[in-house]
């Protein structure tokens, strides 16, 4: 076997020494000397390296790496021979599991065990495993920009940094739920704090820092970002698997997203959002200014929700079905005797409000101001009179207020509660403004026209928790107007109040004044304020989904024939042609009409064929090929997955279709 | 209503008014045009009297006795004996009133359950729901019960779903009806009667059945505004009688049925909308051939993801200005969240975007010969109004498109961004709808459960299982017919009482009718004002005497409904069956049909009737049956009933008995 020698110690048989580094840190500290034959296996070898270091451990996650081939050594039952390996490889014995950080699209980071051996595929379903995120295909990880990390580190605070790096689990098993959460999760205090960090949208941002984050300002820009995609096949660390890796991010990438539940996937839900969230305030999907609203008003929803602790369930089930289930339990308690209301009391009567209001209808050629009348609202309707001696008469006019768009009005400082309503009505739209006295009084009068204008009246059971949001937004409002051109709070000043400056991507920041863009989320809010934290979360992203832009990867290619640069987009149904310097789309593919592609990788360039002949070639400039072919086989590996519906992955198609550059 | 809250007898006169309007409302549209309730007619198929006839017939007595026994079994024991004690005490006015009546409140008999019903019947009959002790007791017992179903261990199921029927019921009691006509396009026209939970798609199944049309998916409720020169199709999940209710009362505003192609182009021909490569001609021919597969997954990518995407379109339209007859050429584009338009001297960005319009509150309409009329650059016009807007106005906007092809994906776009996934399931539904019309006849039913039901959202877990639609009038109608079988059976089992069917008695239920709250239930019959069956019309006649039924009582099923349109030709051979209904026009059709059978009996006198409870809708009946029998053994919530219930109950009792003192 290997090491006989002759009684001079020369070595008789064909024998050498192998070195072999070990341990995590630092590769010069330790190493053995073995030796091998080329027929040794690498089974064996690992034995020797053990006997040597002669040390208790559990090494059963060790393996060795080959340095210059950057290539772990797993097959335990191949020779050296087979691998090619001879005496001057560096090799290194250590751990396949390592402790990395990862940021998560929460923009929180994490300390977490990776697999270093495991193509990347496999790594990240681990690591989801970990976090229960389900359908780990829908995300990769995207390395840290290089550059632009020096440039922050100047004076990027020490963040709290959550480790999951104890965490180990049974393989194969799903995790079981305890106590609402994955069991792994529940053993100490602070991996608790990690699932609920994992599970609840984050607070909005500080305003400064949001302005201070880089934002693409160009196409090109966007295309840097698609760069750093690595789905590769390929273990997680490119250097040395004895070096710390960059910290990398974990990120949706893929786009075509399998149901959302938010019963069975809250981390995956929440983890999506602020996806979504920090995509939008980072500009890098662009939306309009009425969509942003929406999606202030969302946040702000959503962060309220979390910071009170209502995860649970839905406020509103289904607003429609709300009177009767009250009525229901009502005459449920009537049936068993306990409470004697009486229930046809509690189905007929509807609560009315009546008062001495100031209202002013703008019409052409009057310059009137506000007036009082006598005001009663009843049902949906709205009648007012001149006085209230004349409320038994005819009202001066009726409003049925059912589908009327209620726009608040207000100033909290300046004491102006107005309510501006549009009617409409077979002539068109009436205007109408309502003006009341305090806080108090618009409340009541707000929630009773919002309710109407959805066809419920103030019987309905919202009547009270939608006094009471209001209220609570005036509030906010006085608070939140505090400091609005100018924000010093600090992210925890802002977290209480509104700020809108937290909720709003930086150029609506640049756009807008605080005091202008506050009544504005408020007003989308209230067309939000019913859902619940999972119901809003699933909204948001659902609006996100349906922005133009969205799920679209960017890369700079250059077309055969082409001499210049131009975007190609790649979504998940299509390929996008864009010109670089108007925006506009040139051009579209569609993936179903795809005959095949291809990726010469030794001119960098991709060719696709389509349907009928069609033929487009190119070449990528600001990605590698293998991003955009990465990114081809994973959408269409995501639609046959979309047909299949199963749970279980098929990781051999997947790479197939992903991989395939190995070789060279 | 709140006024007599606290006088349970006026209370309950109220409820008897609502049933009585209801009934009206029923008797009303049985009449005149033929039956327009498109659930009971597939009722009648389905169930399949008179093919089925006789043993179906006794099954049908069973059930009734059921459902009594159930409903019986949730009263508590001792609520039943108070209650009849009380019956006995009240006995002696009973007796004069009460017999006549009893024949047929063998419903009545139910106790709350069938308490709607006994009344609803009684309208028919005459009979008013008697105070009921005795049958109570009595009723129970007679039905044989039929088959021992398991039930028991549903029965606080059972329970919680009966009194969510009780509460349908109630409401029912105040559903609003309108009388439609609707213009076919053969230049005739038929009335309808449509209730105020019926969905387009309800009335399209009701019209299918009458017109004996091939069913496919492009027939659609279309409306046209004259005044305005706009024109739209219903989508099958709109309301009608909401979207009716917007009309003005001397409207010009028509209902047609007809095939529109347009309605589900975009599901028939996806590509034309979701790859249009914007006037390329080349696509153009490609897109015509998109074989099945293609267009189907085009479809569930776009309609069936975590959110729908809204085809990409954009390109310069004509705005109408505000109130002037020019037109401006302004570059639009359509997003998920509304119209924009580009800001002169802006980039098509998102971020540059200025919002037009947004979809919440506006309908789209097609626009016709508006190049006449408003000077448009083309006829390819749509308008965006609110729908309650019916005049000229500066809040209806009006775009034109240069032709037919762009104002069709416009209107298209515009439909799918408003209304999402929905206008998906519609169509499918649609599908299936159509693929069935084949089978109509012999399944009418299980079309007509696919179809989604109106809001009525909780009563469906009841009703469902059978695959009846769970529409609130044909249950009724259902129940009343069941009552009336029942009735028959215990007529045999009591004979003496028998026979009377006074007429004048059941007057008296209807003087608290007088009283009723609600006014006839049809708001404005639109504009078929030409339909004689108008409510309030009804109801005189119902209250007036309802002489008519006691007379016919035994209504010979031949007696040729009154027609008074062209309609009813069509339909006879489906309807067989109705035509029995329509003969005696108070008596629901079931009555008729009932009547027809067996001679009319008479019932055993009723129940108490204070809660509302219901009808239950049949296919609920049916499963019942097994259970009469060991309901009254068991004592279904014995303890705590009894308390507030009796108090309860006997209040009603009290105010039924003084009214029918009064009245007789």
């Amino acid at each position: 076997m290997a090491g006989m020698k002759t009684a001079s110690g020369d070595y008789i048989d064909s024998s050498w020494e192998l070195r072999v580094f070990v341990g995590e840190e630092d590769p010069e500290a330790e190493s053995v000397t073995l030796r091998v034959t080329g027929e040794s296996h690498i089974g064996g070898v690992l034995l020797k390296i053990v006997e040597q270091i002669n040390r208790k451990q559990d090494w059963s996650d060790h393996a060795i790496w080959w340095e210059q081939k950057r290539q772990w050594l797993l097959q335990t039952h191949w020779t050296l021979d087979k691998y090619g390996i001879l005496a001057d490889a560096r090799l290194f014995f250590g751990p396949q599991h390592r402790p990395v950080i990862l940021r998560l699209p929460n923009r929180r980071a994490l300390r977490l065990r990776a697999s270093f051996s495991q193509p990347l595929f496999q790594a990240v379903a681990a690591i989801c495993r970990l976090l229960s995120i389900r359908h780990p295909e829908e995300l990769s990880l995207l390395r840290a920009p290089e550059k632009k990390e020096k440039k922050k580190k100047e004076k990027e605070p020490e963040e709290e940094l959550y480790d999951l790096s104890k965490v180990v689990l049974a393989g194969g098993v799903a995790p079981a739920l305890f106590r609402g959460m994955p069991a792994h999760f529940s053993d100490s205090a602070q991996t608790e704090a990690c699932y609920h960090m994992l599970s609840r949208p984050q607070p909005p941002p500080d305003p400064l820092l949001l302005q201070r984050l880089p934002r693409p300002s160009s196409l090109s820009d966007k295309t840097q970002l698609h760069s750093r995609c690595t789905q590769e096949p390929r273990p997680l660390c490119r250097g040395s698997p004895t070096q710390d890796p960059p910290p990398s991010t974990l990120r949706f990438q893929a786009f075509s997203l399998c149901v959302l539940l938010p019963q069975t996937d809250p981390v995956r839900l929440t983890q999506l959002y602020e996806q979504a969230r920090w995509d939008l305030l980072l500009e890098e999907i662009d939306c309009t200014e009425e969509e942003m609203m929406v999606f202030a008003a969302l946040q702000y929803h959503i962060n309220k929700l979390s910071q009170s602790g209502e995860v649970g369930e839905p406020a509103g089930t289904d607003p429609g079905l709300d009177d009767l289930d009250v009525a229901l339990s009502n005459l449920e308690v009537k049936l068993e005797g306990s409470a004697p209301t009486d229930v046809l009391d509690s189905l007929t009567t509807i609560p009315e409000l009546k008062d001495h209001l100031r209202i002013f209808r703008p019409r052409k050629l009057t310059l009137k101001g506000y007036r009082q009348h006598w005001v009663v609202f009843k049902e949906t309707t709205l009648s007012y009179y001149k006085s209230q001696d004349e409320a038994p008469g005819d009202p001066i006019q009726q409003l049925n207020l059912k589908g009327c768009e209620v726009v608040p009005d207000v100033n909290v400082s300046g004491q102006k509660f107005c309510i501006k309503l549009l009617v409409p009505s077979p002539e068109g739209m009436s205007e109408i403004y309502l003006r009341c006295q305090d806080e108090q009084q618009y409340a009541r009068w707000m929630a009773g026209c919002r309710l109407a204008s959805k066809g419920r009246t103030m019987a309905d059971s919202s009547y009270t928790s939608e006094v009471q949001a209001i209220l609570a937004f005036l509030s906010l409002q006085r608070t939140g107007s505090g400091g609005p051109g100018n924000h010093p709070h600090g992210p925890d000043a802002s977290a209480e109040g509104l700020n809108p400056y937290g909720l709003v991507a930086p150029r609506f920041q640049r756009k807008f004044k605080a005091k202008q863009l506050t009544p504005r989320i408020l007003e989308a809010h209230q067309n939000v304020a019913q859902l619940s934290l999972a119901e809003a979360q699933l909204r948001f992203i659902q609006a996100w989904q349906s922005l133009p832009d969205f799920g679209i990867s960017y890369v700079m290619v250059r077309f055969k024939g082409s001499r210049k640069d131009e975007i190609l987009g790649i979504a998940n149904n299509r390929l996008i042609r864009i010109d670089l310097a108007v925006g506009d789309v040139v051009k579209t593919w569609r993936f179903s009409n795809m005959r095949q592609w291809n990726v010469n990788w030794d001119i960098r360039q991709v060719a696709i064929e389509f349907d009928e002949h069609i033929n487009v070639a190119f070449s990528c400039v600001s990605a590698s090929c293998r991003i955009v072919h990465e990114y081809i086989g994973g959408y269409i590996f995501l639609s046959t997955r979309e047909r299949a519906r199963g749970e279980e992955l098929d990781e051999d198609l997947f790479l197939q279709l992903t991989g395939g550059h190995e070789a060279f | 209503m709140g006024e007599s809250s606290e006088d349970i007898d006026q209370m309950f006169s109220t409820l008897l008014g609502e049933m009585d309007l209801l009934t009206q409302s029923l008797g009303v549209d049985t009449l005149p045009p033929p039956d327009p309730n498109p659930p009971r007619a597939e009722f009648n198929y389905s169930v399949g009297f008179k093919d089925l006839n006789e043993s179906l017939n006794a099954l049908e007595d069973q059930d009734l006795d059921a459902l009594m026994a159930d409903l019986v079994a949730d009263i508590s024991e001792a609520e039943q004996r108070t209650i009849q004690a009380q019956k006995e005490s009240s006995q002696n006015q009973h007796h004069s009133a009460s017999l006549q009546a009893s024949n047929f409140s063998g419903a009545a008999s139910l106790g709350y359950g069938t308490n709607v019903a006994a009344t609803g019947i009684s309208q028919y009959e005459d009979d008013l729901p008697p105070p009921p002790a005795d049958p109570v007791l009595d009723l129970p017992l007679p039905p044989p019960p039929p088959e021992p179903l398991s039930q028991e261990e549903e029965e606080a199921q059972a329970k919680a779903d009966k009194i969510k029927l009780a509460l349908e019921k109630l409401k029912e009691a105040k559903v609003k009806k309108l009388v439609v006509k609707v213009h076919m396009n053969d230049n005739s026209t038929k009335s309808l009667m449509v209730d105020e939970r019926q969905l387009a798609r309800d009335v399209l199944d009701n019209l299918f059945e009458k017109t004996h049309c091939d069913c496919n998916v492009d027939w659609c409720l279309y409306e046209i505004y004259p005044e305005l020169q706009i024109e739209r199709f219903f989508e099958d999940h709109e309301n009608v009688v909401e979207v009716l209710s917007d009309w003005t009362r001397d409207t010009e505003n028509k209902i047609l049925f007809l095939e529109k192609e347009e309605k589900y182009a975009v599901f028939k021909n996806p590509q034309n909308f979701y790859l249009d490569n914007r006037g390329k001609k080349e696509s153009k021919e490609t897109n015509e051939k998109m074989n099945a597969k293609n267009k189907e997954s085009l479809l569930e990518e776009s309609f069936c993801g975590t959110s729908i995407i809204v085809p990409e379109l954009e390109g310069a339209l004509y705005l109408k200005e505000d109130g002037k007859k020019s037109w401006k050429r302004r570059y639009f584009l359509l997003r998920a969240s509304g119209i924009y338009y580009v800001p002169k001297g802006k980039t098509k960005t998102s971020r540059d975007l200025a919002c037009f319009i947004q979809f919440e509150n506006v309908n789209i309409y097609y626009g016709t010969q508006h190049k006449m009329k408003y000077k448009a650059p083309t006829d390819y016009c749509f308008v965006l109004k609110h729908p309650q807007i019916q005049k000229e106005s500066q809040y209806i906007k009006y775009l034109c498109c240069d032709d037919a092809r762009t104002l069709n994906q416009w209107v298209m776009g515009i439909r799918i961004a408003k209304y999402g996934k929905t206008l998906y399931d519609n169509y499918q539904r649609a599908v299936a709808k159509a693929g069935l019309a084949s089978r109509w006849t012999n399944l009418g039913t299980v079309n007509a459960a696919a179809p989604a039901q109106p809001s009525t959202g909780p009563r469906t877990g009841t009703t469902q299982p059978n695959g009846q639609i769970p529409q609130a009038t044909h249950s009724v109608s259902a129940l009343l017919q069941e009552a009336q079988r029942h009735a028959e059976t215990s007529k045999d089992k009591k004979p003496a009482l028998g026979n009377h069917h006074d007429p004048a008695v059941p007057r008296a239920p209807h003087a608290p009718k007088s009283s009723l709250p609600p006014p006839p239930p049809v708001r404005r019959s639109s504009d078929t004002s030409g339909s004689p069956a108008t409510p309030p019309k009804a109801k005189g006649t119902g209250s007036g005497g309802l002489p008519a039924p006691p007379d016919d009582f035994l209504p010979p099923p031949p007696p040729p409904p009154p027609l008074d349109d062209p309609e009813l030709p069509p339909p006879p051979p489906d309807f067989m069956e109705p035509p029995p209904d329509f003969v005696p026009p108070p008596p629901p059709s079931y009555a008729g049909t009932a009547g027809s059978e067996l001679p009319p009996p008479p019932p055993p006198p009723p129940a108490p009737a204070p809660v509302p409870d219901c009808a239950r809708p049949p296919p609920a009946v049916a499963k019942r049956p097994p259970v009469p029998p060991k309901r009254q053994e068991n004592p279904g919530h014995p303890g705590g009933a009894g308390g507030g219930e009796q108090d309860f109950m006997s209040d009603l009792m009290k105010a039924l008995q003084k009214k029918r003192g009064n009245v007789s």
